[in-house]
């Protein structure tokens, strides 16, 4: 899979990643990767924050509108 | 979350409960005052609507405890019960060193809560509402009244252990549902022994009448003690055995 960012360019740079909103293949240079925190549990317990945090990945359009939001 | 800021959040919902909840059995001994009983097991509540003022008065709980475990649950649980408290303790899920502090704060936010709804209401909800403390009905025994508030929080509690302890329950369902099971306990049972399932409810009245000089009824308090717990550990004693494969 191309990058599909890259393409729009008229580059043709081999995808390492799929955007986990869009779907959208990107390279290394279209990518973020983010972190989300995880809670666990909640009623009738404390929710607790876990020390890991869930990685994802996002194409830098999809990053913008969801930090815009 | 801190100890503290989970004790703060006991403190909070248990003023709520019982502002909202027993609050309203106050205003509707308040709005009867003067009427005329149909006969001595109605002391007031039941006078304007019959049974309809016990539903409105659970309603009034039920409201209460689904926000307040809505709002609260993820920060301290919202067990806003001391019969909450010790049954999750009695079962391994709950830390004994929390058990205490818990209790104190739902403690100590039901007097607050007591507090602040006498003085929002006036004299009239300590002398003639009694700031909706409970005691056994006219007729009723210190054994039924045990046994009346064994059942109603037993059913309380084994539905906290079926709609939020049990790792395949529904999602998002939990306050409504506990709130609901309150409404409908105290609906059936208020007129037996007040339905306070809960020691804390019961605390803050009494203490707050207490010092106001409304009624002093804690020779009652054993039966509000020693009901809830006993049912809420049967509950989660039976559910775990029914539960387990």
């Amino acid at each position: 899979m191309r990058c599909y960012l890259c393409a729009l360019e008229g580059k043709t740079t081999e995808a390492v990643a799929i955007c986990i909103v869009c779907g959208m293949g990107v390279c290394m240079d279209h990518l973020v990767r983010d972190e989300i925190e995880v809670w666990e549990g909640g009623y009738p317990f404390p929710s607790k924050k876990l020390k890991r945090r869930l990685p994802r990945i996002l194409c830098k359009p999809c990053y913008a509108v969801y930090h815009e939001g | 979350m801190s100890l503290a800021k989970r004790c703060l959040a006991e403190v909070v919902g248990t003023a709520i409960l019982v502002y909202f909840g027993a609050g309203a059995a106050a205003i509707t001994l308040m709005i009867s005052k003067g009427s005329s009983p149909p006969n001595p097991f109605n002391i007031g509540i039941g006078a304007l609507g019959g049974l309809g003022d016990w539903f409105a008065i659970g309603m009034a709980f039920a409201i209460a405890i689904a926000g307040v475990i809505y709002a609260l649950g993820r920060v301290s649980g919202a067990h806003i019960n001391p019969a909450v408290t010790i049954a999750l303790w009695a079962t391994r899920r709950f830390p004994s060193g929390e058990v205490i502090p818990y209790i104190v704060a739902q403690l100590i936010g039901a007097s607050l809560g007591s507090l602040l709804f006498a003085a929002s209401a006036g004299s009239d909800a300590v002398m003639v509402g009694g700031l909706g403390a409970t005691a056994p009905f006219p007729g009723i025994s210190f054994g039924q009244a045990v046994l009346a508030e064994a059942i109603g929080t037993f059913l309380l509690m084994l539905v906290i252990m079926g709609v939020a302890v049990d790792e395949r329950a529904p999602q998002g369902f939990a306050g409504l549902i506990i709130g609901l099971t309150v409404g409908g306990v105290i609906t059936t049972t208020g007129n037996i022994a007040g339905s306070s399932l809960n020691p804390a409810r019961t605390f803050g009245p009494y203490l707050i009448d207490h010092i106001m000089g409304g009624p002093v009824l804690w020779s009652h308090y054993p039966i509000y003690v020693i009901g809830p717990v006993l049912g809420a550990l049967v509950a989660v004693f039976l559910y775990d055995m029914l539960a387990k494969e």
